[in-house]
């Protein structure tokens, strides 16, 4: 019998997840899965095609948080058997995935794929210190008061002096103006009589 | 295509699908990718990003693994907040073409050690939408004494659907709630912490009560749809909440949506309409959002406004033009003239718009200018097409001055 709802599982997950012009798997799958179909597909993980086994790893991150807790052992049992896989990336899914289950967090202690990720951290990491000058600001910098912003970044950098300005430009009159127009605006509203 | 990898030509590698079935042959694509993007500085990052973005989200898979590598780089002490720029475009990529990044957003953040925050949160972000259920229970997660990181907040999409709450026309808020999103913005803009090993040590709130009145001051006044005339009367209330960038932003949000509409300058009867002249109190207040402006500018500049006589969309441009100028003068000097060079090249840009830039920045500047200005600017000032007719014989000439400076400068 398990060998047939193992075949079942099988063939089920390549209907649902082995359509290869989708590569996001967005949790199609999350609604229909249970501890038994859990336990089902890590008796047939190994036999399914590389992007089947990626979709359905990267299912994980959709299931409600609830249901991780109630099917941690199950999820883990799976990411075991992909972390050892022939494909190195379900190797490496499953390794950054390995603690998703216990903490909700992805696991940076990558021991089976090093030369894949630390080595390659290690050599981007002398690139990202070299070209640390380049200043260029996270998007949420933008909305940040000055303290809160030197608290992210450090002191801003200051901006190169192109030229000495000789005269302000049309805009200092025009604001002039706007401002002196704004008063008066603003002195009629008080001599307006209340209702 | 192992083989063409391992001998180093990632370049030649251009099929996505084919560069991203090897997770080795990938991994270093990526690697080149992220280097060129770190070497050119943010413009070079903006012509790079198209091709990368699509390379990372090409599968959830390429984008967890890219994501992650970058979530670590962009811990880095130093250089780390450039990297956490990239991240954060690919993220907007991912979720402009439909896909939801947020559980992986979420995993990276460290929300889930906040739970209810991280429930909120990832259901507004999920959606795209944010909703009074779980704004009210964030609000009330940030109220107490020992609130979850700030950070959690800032995560760009979520500070993007506030301000649109907020800085939109035409939105409507239930007045109830209305406060709890101007402060979880405020809160977001203002308060900042310090953490040693991991632990935070302060928690500074002294900005948040003036950056929650100001927003809510401002969100006051665009709500209400003012025209100019009652505008007018508000002015030194906007022009003290733009001091604070997050007002300053919510209003170069508010302006872009307003003066988009397609009948603003067909009904404007000012020369320099109000909205934009609060463009300039933002270019003068914040570098930092100078290139926000220049883009919005940009965008007019070539907006068709073909209700419009010719004459007066000649003069709508040189108004633009204006602001143009004023960025310039604040600081903005080489996106500003770029961008002036690239309408030159494509010319499809009236000269005499380009000669009056030319004229107007020359009005302005004065000696000693760096060589990479002198560079950049000689060109369009030489050029006979542009200014080949304003060339005086006798003196006052501020064209042939400002040659003859650069050429005896360049000749030292």
């Amino acid at each position: 019998m398990a060998h047939v709802r193992d075949s079942d599982t099988s063939l089920w997950l390549h209907n649902k997840l082995g359509t290869s012009n989708d590569l996001w798997s967005g949790g199609s799958i999350c609604s229909q899965l249970n501890q038994d179909v859990l336990r089902n597909i890590r008796e047939c993980f190994i036999e399914l095609q590389s992007q089947v086994k990626l979709k359905l790893l990267l299912s994980f991150l959709h299931i409600p948080r609830r249901n991780v807790d109630e099917w941690q052992v199950e999820l883990e049992e799976i990411l075991e058997v992909a972390l050892v896989d022939s494909d190195q990336w379900v190797s490496m899914l499953a390794e950054l995935l390995k603690t998703y289950c216990s903490t909700g967090m992805l696991n940076f202690k990558i021991e089976e794929n090093t030369t894949v990720f630390i080595d390659l951290i290690t050599e981007l990491k002398k690139l990202v210190r070299k070209h640390s000058d380049q200043a260029i600001l996270p998007m949420e910098c933008l909305y940040l008061n000055r303290s809160a912003l030197t608290a992210v970044v450090g002191q801003p950098l200051q901006l190169l002096k192109h030229f000495a300005l000789k005269r302000k430009p049309k805009s200092a009159a025009l604001r002039a103006e706007l401002l002196l127009k704004s008063s008066e605006a603003a002195s009629n509203i008080k001599k307006m009589p209340l209702t | 295509i192992k083989l063409i990898s391992d001998a180093g030509f990632q370049a030649e590698i251009t099929s996505i699908s084919t560069a991203s079935q090897q997770l080795e042959v990938f991994s270093r694509i990526l690697k080149t990718s992220i280097s060129n993007s770190l070497e050119g500085g943010e413009e070079e990052m903006e012509k790079i990003l198209p091709e990368f973005t699509k390379m990372v989200c090409h599968g959830e898979h390429t984008y967890l693994y890219s994501q992650a590598l970058l979530h670590q780089l962009s811990q880095e002490p130093k250089g780390g907040s450039n990297i956490k720029r990239l991240s954060q475009e690919i993220c907007k990529y991912a979720q402009q073409n439909g896909h939801d990044a947020t559980p992986i957003t979420m995993a990276l953040n460290g929300a889930a050690a906040n739970p209810r925050a991280c429930q909120a949160l990832s259901a507004m972000l999920s959606k795209n939408a944010l909703n009074p259920a779980d704004i009210t229970v964030l609000y009330k997660i940030y109220q107490v004494a020992e609130p979850p990181p700030v950070e959690l907040l800032r995560v760009p999409q979520f500070l993007d659907l506030l301000m649109d709450s907020l800085f939109k026309p035409g939105t409507k808020l239930n007045p109830d709630h209305k406060p709890k999103y101007i402060y979880l913005l405020a809160y977001a803009a203002s308060v900042y912490e310090t953490y040693k090993k991991g632990t935070r040590k302060t928690l500074n709130k002294d900005e948040l009560k003036a950056t929650t009145q100001a927003v809510e001051k401002v969100h006051m006044i665009c709500n209400e749809k003012k025209g100019s005339s009652e505008l007018i009367a508000e002015l030194n209330t906007l022009y003290q909440c733009i001091r604070f960038p997050v007002v300053a932003l919510g209003v170069v949000r508010w302006v872009d949506y307003t003066v988009s509409e397609k009948s603003y300058f067909k009904l404007s009867t000012e020369h320099t309409p109000l909205h934009l002249q609060l463009l300039d109190e933002v270019s003068t207040c914040h570098t930092t959002l100078h290139q926000k402006v220049l883009d919005l500018l940009i965008r007019l500049f070539e907006s068709p406004q073909e209700e419009l006589d010719v004459l007066v969309q000649l003069e709508m441009k040189k108004m633009l033009l204006d602001r143009m100028v004023h960025l310039l003068s604040r600081g903005c000097v080489f996106p500003v003239i770029n961008y002036i060079k690239t309408c030159w090249h494509r010319q499809d840009t009236d000269v005499s718009l380009i000669r009056y830039f030319v004229t107007e920045v020359l009005d302005i500047i004065a000696a000693p200018y760096t060589p990479e200005f002198i560079q950049l600017f000689l060109p369009l000032v030489e050029n006979e097409e542009i200014t080949g007719g304003m060339r005086n014989e006798g003196e006052n000439d501020p064209i042939t001055e400002f040659v003859l400076h650069c050429k005896t400068i360049m000749v030292i």
